[in-house]
């Protein structure tokens, strides 16, 4: 498939989402080297003790007979690797500059990673939607109609208020008791420290966390006419700024804001990948099949 | 430097609107979202650097470009020495070769100064003219010093009028499509007589300097035979001799005895000598001028002694041929208007016409065709057989005169002419017992020589309704009298009063002998008009009706002055030449026209020098350049800097538009 069916301004003129995932997910499979980590082999992987609560389905009732104890039997392409994605649905992921806003870019993103999951990886995936509290939940799970319903979460997540970490934060770990991969999707629009500071949590359960920077380009590089009133979409404040500031300081600080959340959030141990809405989505697919296979 | 039009600079007020634009319209921008603020900083401009000048460059650029337009439309010129664009002037070198040039040896020293002219122009272009009536480019505008000289010496005396105005004209059309600086060099005896009617019309336009070069600076006397006349005409052998009448004027003459003499075909038929007073006029009768059939070339002339001999003699033509014959068709019994019809026809001083009267009842075996003209007079009754006879003989190119009386009255419409008869009016009833002509189409012929029959009393007339007829004369009370109207290829005139003494008193009046010779003239198609015309005259060749028939012109150097393609459509011919001029119409007609230059280019008297400064446009006696020539004396010229202030407006604007489009267009990244 065409790698150009991985471009934000293409996928945007697809309607449904699912098509959307299933066009991003084949073309981005099909133009990838296979590698062995990443198949649908039901190979035998391990026995696992049986916990209360497991699956009986899964118990191997033959060892069972042998020794009178229960064990699960694993397979390489179930590895317990559930996927939940925290999509920030502020309202400032709604600006975009071109055709593709940042929200509907992390839709894109969102679908096709679940696709990916559910269709490929057959992992549990789920789905938290928050701006300053969380707005909606679908538990990570692979059962029929698993990908149905995580794709019209994402059509009814509508970008609103602002975003603010801490305080929905706290409900995370209720939400994330098994440990699996977590991809936090937003703009970050907060100081790096308090991002680090209140996800750095959802780390120490053992899940992997990565934080996907979506941005717009007019995000890092504003485009004034002249002096400018400015709104903020989140808090509608207003500023009166001039394009001598926004083409030398403002830029500054923009890359001096990316690079403190990158080095923060590699320094406590998560995942950051910077992503420009104006880009095609593979390199947050490839970082996600990169953990994926790290946990196998 | 100057401005042509300084009160363009008013609009210097218009710069005021740009500099609004910039310093006082403040600048509003819409808001534009963002994602947050959280890394922006307010960087608000100071007040008073919103409301400077934003982009000053700009406003600058704007600036200049207003003031320059508006200097444009001011037109701006700097005062140039001539001599210093000699490259881009035009000399151009009219030469006068009208008649009066012909004296003595006017043409060579106009040549001569032409020449010496030609030898000092430098660089410039030069151009020759020939000017009489009209002016006439020898040459295109060229440096080739030769081809100038060939064109002067090319110039050959001519016999027409010099009129200074038309030559005006010409050059003011010429100059307005050159733009460049125009020399005008004349060479002319600056003939009085040359003026134009009205001051007006001799001037020239700005960029054309006038430098006259007189090749005479006073008058000289001059003698010349001013007209002749006699008539064109004489018919049948037995017609009186022909009285000519010749008229000798001096111009700045002493009185002085002159002999005159007049010559038939080359021999000289009779000398005569009269005594011509100082400055005036004098005539000489030939009583008895006797010319054989055909055409004769005939002239007078006198023993001037003067330095212009081309003007001592004036040509004239004289045919005699055979009388025509006319018909006239009456009453039995009426016995006056034969009367009056034939002693007006006879007492004509030609005696052009027979005319054959009989009544009503002998017409009936009279050939219609083998008559110049037919008249009608009072018929109360036509025949069928010969109104039918008639109708034929108008329709195929026959003409007709038909005259109203009491016994026509009794009819209800005129025959052939086919008007019905509305009425009669008995004006001896009205208080003043007759009735006068109140209008008259002096264009006709026959009521023009007659000046409106002054005098002249109608007792009775019929009252026609004239349908598509032309009414040439009307009573008092507005009834017709004398109409004209056209069938087939003839015509027919309609007199509604009679031809005798019972309806008016019209025969017994002197207007009435010249009434019947024009219309019998008109009708029969023989008006010539005299022997002789003037130079530049036109002369007509064909009617509407006789087109595509071709005609034969020999002028007076033997050669034809028109190609085969003008022979077959001209309708007329200019006169170009003094001499006779052999011509055989569209309508067969054979003539002969002697062609004489105009009187007035035999008064040798000068342009006034005042009159000449006024038109040189310099006061004082120092305005005519020295007849021998050489480059005029440099003078201070204006010229226009509009187009190269233009240029420089189109270089601001296309600046301003690279520098608005950089400052108002979305900055970009670099």
């Amino acid at each position: 498939m065409d790698q150009r069916f991985l471009k934000p301004s293409v996928l945007a003129a697809i309607s449904g989402l699912e098509l959307i995932a299933k066009t991003v997910v084949d073309g981005f499979v099909v133009g990838m080297h296979r590698s062995p980590d990443f198949g649908f082999s039901q190979e035998f992987a391990e026995y696992q003790a049986y916990t209360p609560g497991d699956d009986l389905r899964h118990v191997d009732w033959n060892v069972y007979a042998r020794t009178e104890r229960m064990y699960l039997k694993r397979y390489r392409g179930e590895t317990n690797s559930p996927l939940t994605i925290l999509l920030d649905a502020s309202n400032s992921m709604q600006f975009g500059s071109h055709g593709v806003n940042k929200m509907d870019y992390a839709r894109y993103l969102s679908a096709s990673l679940f696709y990916l999951a559910l269709h490929g990886q057959r992992d549990a995936a789920g789905l938290i939607t928050f701006d300053d509290e969380i707005r909606d939940y679908i538990r990570p799970s692979t059962r029929q109609g698993q990908l149905h319903r995580l794709l019209a979460g994402l059509e009814h997540a509508e970008a609103r208020a602002r975003t603010d970490f801490a305080k929905p934060a706290r409900y995370f770990q209720e939400f994330l008791k098994r440990r699996g991969i977590v991809l936090i999707v937003s703009d970050f629009w907060e100081s790096p420290e308090s991002v680090v500071k209140t996800l750095e949590p959802l780390r120490i359960n053992g899940n992997e966390v990565v934080l996907f920077h979506v941005l717009d380009p007019e995000d890092v590089r504003p485009a004034l006419n002249g002096p400018s009133i400015l709104v903020d979409m989140e808090t509608q404040e207003q500023l009166e700024t001039t394009p001598d500031f926004t083409r030398k300081e403002y830029r500054e600080r923009v890359d001096a804001h990316i690079a403190d959340l990158r080095d923060r959030t590699r320094g406590a141990g998560m995942g950051y990948s910077l992503l420009m809405t104006d880009r095609p989505l593979d390199d947050a697919l490839r970082e996600y099949l990169t953990l994926r296979g790290g946990r196998n | 430097m100057g401005l042509f039009a300084p009160w363009f600079l008013a609009a210097l007020a218009g710069l005021g609107l740009p500099v609004y634009l910039h310093l006082l319209k403040r600048q509003t921008s819409k808001p534009k979202q963002v994602s947050s603020l959280m890394l922006y900083e307010s960087r608000t401009q100071a007040s008073t650097r919103h409301r400077s000048l934003r982009y000053f460059l700009l406003l600058s650029l704007r600036l200049l470009m207003l003031l320059l337009l508006i200097v444009a439309f001011a037109n701006p010129f700097v005062n140039r020495n001539a001599a210093s664009f000699a490259s881009n002037r035009l000399v151009l070198l009219v030469i006068d070769n009208s008649f009066s040039m012909r004296a003595g040896t006017r043409l060579n020293d106009a040549k001569e100064a032409a020449m010496g002219v030609l030898a000092g122009k430098g660089a410039a272009h030069g151009q020759v003219a020939a000017f009489g009536s009209q002016l006439q480019f020898m040459t295109q505008a060229i440096e080739d010093q030769a081809a100038l000289r060939a064109a002067v010496q090319a110039v050959q005396p001519g016999d027409g009028h010099g009129n200074f105005g038309e030559m005006a004209r010409a050059v003011r059309a010429m100059a307005a499509a050159l733009h460049t600086p125009v020399e005008l060099h004349l060479f002319s005896d600056m003939q009085r007589s040359a003026l134009a009617g009205s001051f007006a019309d001799m001037t020239l336009p700005s960029n054309v300097k006038l430098v006259t070069h007189p090749v005479v600076t006073k008058a000289q006397p001059n003698w010349t035979v001013e007209s002749v006349d006699v008539p064109g005409q004489v018919w049948g052998k037995d017609a009186k001799p022909v009285h000519a009448r010749a008229v000798i004027a001096g111009f700045g003459t002493p009185a002085a005895q002159r002999t005159v003499s007049l010559a038939v075909n080359g021999k000289t038929a009779a000398v005569k000598t009269v005594a011509v007073p100082a400055s005036g006029r004098a005539s000489v009768d030939f009583p008895a001028l006797e010319v054989p059939y055909g055409f004769n070339r005939c002239e007078v002339k006198i023993d001037s002694a003067d330095a212009f001999a081309a003007d001592d003699v004036r040509r004239f033509a004289v045919e005699r041929s055979d009388p025509q014959k006319a018909l006239l068709i009456h009453n039995y019994g009426d016995s006056r208007s034969p009367l009056y019809i034939g002693a007006a026809l006879s007492a004509a001083a030609q005696s052009a016409f027979v005319l054959e009267s009989i009544d009503v009842n002998e017409a009936a075996d009279r050939q219609p065709s083998n008559y110049a003209f037919i008249v009608l007079s009072d018929l109360n009754t036509v025949p069928q057989l010969l109104e039918n006879s008639l109708t034929g003989y108008v329709r195929s190119g026959g003409n007709l005169f038909i005259a109203g009386g009491t016994s026509a009255g009794a009819r209800l419409q005129i025959p052939i002419f086919g008007a019905r008869i509305s009425e009669t009016r008995d004006y001896s009833r009205v208080p003043d017992r007759f009735m006068s002509v109140g209008s008259s189409d002096s264009s006709f012929p026959a009521v023009a020589k007659a000046e409106g029959w002054p005098g002249v009393k109608f007792f009775y007339a019929l009252n026609v309704d004239p349908g598509d007829a032309r009414v040439i004369v009307r009573l008092s009370d507005q009834t017709p009298l004398l109409l004209e109207k056209r069938i087939g290829e003839g015509r027919v005139l309609l007199f509604t009063s009679g031809l005798d003494n019972l309806t008016n008193d019209f025969p017994l009046n002197p207007a009435f002998v010249p009434f019947i010779e024009q219309t019998a003239r008109y009708l029969a198609g023989s008006e010539r008009q005299g022997g002789a015309r003037t130079v530049d005259a036109y002369l007509e060749l064909r009617n509407a009706r006789e087109q595509g028939q071709g005609v034969e012109v020999t002028g007076p150097d033997g050669k034809r002055p028109l190609t085969l393609g003008e022979a077959a459509t001209a309708q007329s011919l200019q006169l170009t030449e003094a001499g006779y001029y052999q011509l055989r119409l569209a309508n067969g007609r054979q003539n002969l026209v002697g062609v004489n230059a105009d009187p007035k280019e035999s008064n040798l008297d000068v342009i006034p020098d005042d009159v000449m400064a006024l038109w040189t446009g310099k006061g004082g006696s120092g305005s005519q350049e020295a007849s021998g020539g050489g480059v005029a004396t440099p003078q201070k010229t204006p010229e226009t800097l509009w187009w190269y202030v233009m240029l420089l407006v189109f270089a601001a604007a296309a600046a301003e538009s690279v520098l608005a489009s950089r400052y108002l267009g979305t900055q970009r990244e670099e």
